[in-house]
């Protein structure tokens, strides 16, 4: 008698309007390259030689490692539940304190660990006031970019007379002997430690997540924390690992990004730049999976890279701020075409333990 | 056989409400116990304590005859209590060995990762074991509700519970699924666990429990053995015997029917027939009653009726004009006012003052609006008319609403509805929650409607109100109108048997299109219902 419910799914075979869309994009690129390797001379030519360049996947790995670190911060903070906005701000303390400490003390090393420390107490101030006093996760998140925003040049002025602080010793990249040679890919095998600390940071956020029992938490937290709750796990301690997590995701990725460069830049936006927000995408885009992440950061990068060097090379006489869109028109394009994310249930909602 | 949970005169207290009251229970081990009461009786609240989400104000938990201070349900969980509630607590996205073990789960390697294989496997023997039909595998979103609450009960089971608390656990399940869920409990009672589920329906506490406490207003009114009890018994229990009020009423004037409902069908949320081809009519200067245990159907008939739910099919008129399609706002200018189950959910806004409910409904008819704007002195004048005619204490019309009491809430609301000049009233369980003054205020508000020929359809579970009030009384059960009586001549036990879903001698199916055609085809009242009372008395002299 009852009416039944018959849930509809796309079935996989099915071609959608974005499928389709899709499919013409990869042919339209596919035949770009091809058309380059097979006319060197050409503009198409020119343009996957820039591509297939070593120093491009080079440049792509080290625009990686801030948005990549970022983003496991993200997805850590916003699969418990809690949406951190705020990854910006924490790059931006991190990318200062990491130069300061390192000129204070001469050591890369502990530049890192203070801009990791810079970063989670930030972190911990987010979370203090999301979880403990409720306040709107996303207003929460701007202000604590903009306090960023505000502190970091402040202190540069201070101690440095500038926004810009002066220059540090930056850490040689490791090369590998012999696979460092390989055409292209040897990039990998010559990169700088935070690159490598990338690579360990995404491998050991993918197996948290989903082979730990901590992982599981974090699930449930963000996807059902009553659940959790009845199950006698504590929702809010969980909350706070996980966003204290994210600040010393961002940590490592602040600190590398302007330890790699030996300076932090404080005028306008800061070095950072948007990363942040980027690294926001980059783990919706990967749909929370660390791997995701990494892959379409490095996607990310990869076209600023290019746009980086077709704006050094001159290849197709295009004024250079269109260029310098490409990686945002980009993105925006394949996350309307292959966007789809599965945000956690209870993302943005306080939980208190006993609210009936 | 040993005592495995004593609950010693537990009393829970929240601002302004007692939800339990002095409760006494004692549950045996190895026996399925229902908890039996209406909607609002403090069953879960009760369990609530058990289970250590509530603290109680006063009484005394006991375990295995042990005392025991629940701060946490993970409190109640080590000393082997468990609660499935009626709200699945999962995580949809993970399996269902995950959901079990969630907060527990099987380590390896020194803490660095959950040991997935050994948390299937004990999934699948604890399911096994119980003769459970589940996949530890599946995705918890991917499969159907009757599995989720087994994956509940696992879970519960996983965490060494003895004892399983099921908050209504028949309210999301098809009839087939009822059953299994019944087995089930039979093989978890046979290998020592015991079961308390609360329930309101009480042909199912009648078929599954061994013994059944019934619940009313916070109070245990009666603990029963399921076999030696019968269902009249338990609906009277349930529904209580207040003192019949003395109400004094001239005989009702019919006039042209008012409100004519047909052959009408509506599901509920999850699209289960809730109203089967429900008919009947409400003429002019008459209070037709709904009475029946609560959750048979009333709740969407009468949202049917007001248009906050659109039928499945049959229809509504008013006046003699088909408005099944009429909506909401269309009724009430139409004349039709309502007073709502929930006061706090559907009859007032809880942070607005009075001025601002006093208009809610009409606030876009004049005298409260002109050409957009609301007339704020037109509007204050009128909350402070319903103040004062409707005695609403304290009488500040700047007071938000939810700084009142619930019965001067109450008496706020059916002062708005009655001064809408209402053709039609509909109201439902108008005097729940409410004192006993303010209990007969509202009453004789009621019948001073009916006596100026206006139609009142009066839904409530209250057996002395419906009966007190009502020229004819509809007895509702699972959906379907069992019959239509003369409120005068009925006995209390017919009506414990009707709203039981059972007939008493000389009552019938069809003998509802009788009584209702009499008094629709005859004007005299107490003519037209002379059979039915024959009927009755017979009835009572079985």
């Amino acid at each position: 008698m009852s009416s039944e419910t018959v849930r509809g799914r796309l079935t996989d075979g099915e071609l959608s309007p974005q499928r389709v869309a899709g499919l013409v994009a990869a042919v339209l690129l596919a035949g770009l390259v091809l058309w380059g390797f097979a006319f060197p001379e050409t503009q198409a030519g020119r343009f996957v030689a820039i591509l297939t360049d070593r120093s491009t996947l080079a440049a792509t790995l080290r625009l990686s490692v801030p948005i990549a670190f970022a983003a496991l911060g993200g997805i850590f903070a916003e699969k418990s539940g809690v949406i951190n906005i705020g990854l910006e701000g924490l790059l931006i303390v991190s990318a200062f304190g990491g130069v300061y400490m390192a000129d204070v003390t001469g050591s890369v090393w502990m530049g890192l660990a203070a801009g990791i420390v810079a970063s989670t107490l930030l972190a911990l101030l987010f979370a203090v006031v999301c979880i403990e006093f409720r306040a709107d996760q996303i207003i929460a998140g701007l202000a604590i970019w903009l306090i960023a925003l505000g502190l970091a040049p402040f202190a540069s002025q201070v101690v440095y007379g500038g926004p810009n602080t002066a220059s540090v010793d930056t850490v040689d990249a490791i090369v590998i002997p012999g696979l460092s040679s390989i055409p292209f890919f040897g990039a990998l095998f010559s990169a700088t430690p935070f690159v490598y600390l990338m690579f360990g940071a995404v491998a050991a956020s993918w197996w948290t997540l989903n082979r730990t029992s901590f992982g599981r938490w974090v699930n449930a937290s963000g996807e059902n924390p009553k659940a959790l709750d009845t199950a006698g796990v504590n929702v809010t301690r969980v909350r706070y690992a996980a966003v204290l997590l994210s600040g010393v995701l961002c940590g490592f990725g602040g600190a590398a990004l302007s330890l790699s460069i030996g300076q932090f830049v404080g005028s306008g936006s800061t070095m950072v730049n948007g990363k942040g927000f980027i690294a926001i995408v980059t783990y919706l885009f990967g749909n929370y999976n660390p791997v995701g992440a990494l892959l379409s950061t490095m996607l990310f990068a990869g076209l600023d890279a290019l746009q980086l060097t077709l704006q050094a090379r001159d290849v197709f006489a295009v004024p250079q701020p269109l260029v310098r869109t490409i990686p945002y028109v980009t993105v925006i394009i394949v996350l309307a075409l292959f966007g789809r994310t599965r945000i956690p249930k209870a993302a943005g909602e306080h939980y208190e333990s006993g609210d009936e | 056989m040993s005592t495995a949970v004593t609950l010693d005169g537990i009393t829970k207290r929240f601002p302004g409400v007692v939800a339990n009251d002095d409760v006494t229970l004692e549950v045996e081990r190895g026996t399925v116990h229902a908890l039996l009461g209406e909607n609002g009786a403090g069953k879960t609240t009760l369990m609530n304590v058990l289970y250590g989400l509530y603290e109680p104000t006063a009484g005394q938990v006991y375990v295995d005859g042990e005392p025991r201070e629940f701060d946490s349900p993970r409190d109640a969980i080590d000393a082997g209590v468990g609660m499935i509630h009626q709200h699945f607590m999962l995580v949809d996205p993970m399996t269902v060995a995950e959901n079990i073990t969630l907060g527990n789960e099987p380590r390896k390697w020194g803490g660095l990762a959950v040991d997935r294989d050994a948390a299937r496997e004990q999934v699948r023997e604890l399911s096994e074991r119980y003769g459970f039909d589940v996949d530890p595998d599946a995705d918890v979103e991917d499969v159907s509700v009757g599995v989720q609450q087994r994956v509940e009960i696992l879970k519960a089971l996983y965490r060494g519970a003895d004892v399983l608390i099921l908050d209504e656990p028949t309210a999301v399940l098809t009839p087939q699924e009822v059953e299994e869920l019944l087995a089930v409990l039979e093989e978890l009672t046979a290998q020592g666990k015991t079961i308390i589920f609360i329930t309101h329906k009480l042909g199912e506490a009648m078929h599954a429990a061994d013994d059944i406490t019934v619940l009313r207003d916070g109070k245990n009114v009666g603990s029963v053995k399921a076999d030696t009890t019968t269902r009249e018994e338990l609906a009277e229990l349930m529904v209580g015997r207040e003192v019949l009020m003395e109400t004094d009423k001239p005989p009702a004037e019919p006039g042209a029917v008012s409100l004519a409902v047909d052959g009408l069908r509506a599901t509920d949320e999850r699209g289960v027939e809730v109203v089967s081809d429900v008919s009947f009519d409400v003429r002019e200067g008459e209070v037709f009653g709904i009475a029946g245990v609560d959750g048979n159907g009333q709740a969407e008939l009468i949202e049917a009726v007001t248009g906050l739910r659109q039928p499945e099919s049959g229809t509504v008129s008013f006046g003699g004009t088909d408005v099944t399609d009429w909506s909401r706002r269309r009724r009430i200018d139409e004349g039709m006012a309502y007073i709502p189950e929930d006061r706090q959910e559907r009859g007032l806004v809880m942070e607005f003052d009075l001025v601002d409910n006093a208009i809610l409904g009409s606030q876009h008819t004049a005298p409260f609006a002109r050409g957009g704007r609301i007339d704020w002195d037109a509007t204050r004048e009128h909350a402070e008319r319903i103040v004062a005619e409707y005695d609403v204490r304290p009488p500040n019309a700047d007071a938000t609403s939810g700084s009142l009491s619930g019965g001067n809430q109450q008496k706020f609301i059916v002062g708005r509805e009655f001064e809408r000049d209402p053709e039609l009233v509909v109201a439902t369980h108008p005097t729940r929650g409410v004192d006993i003054g303010s209990t007969e205020f509202i009453h004789d508000r009621l019948l001073d409607l009916r006596n100026e020929g206006r139609a009142v359809l009066l839904v409530s579970s209250k057996l002395d109100e419906v009966q007190g009030l009502s020229d004819r009384l509809a007895v509702m059960y699972e959906g379907e109108v069992m019959d239509v009586v003369d409120p005068e001549a009925v006995t209390e036990e017919e009506l414990g048997l009707l709203m039981a879903g059972e007939y008493p001698e000389g009552y019938g199916p069809e003998s509802e299109a009788g009584d209702a055609g009499c008094v629709a085809t005859d004007g005299e009242p107490n003519e037209a219902t002379q059979p039915a009372s024959n009927d009755g008395s017979e009835g009572g002299t079985r």
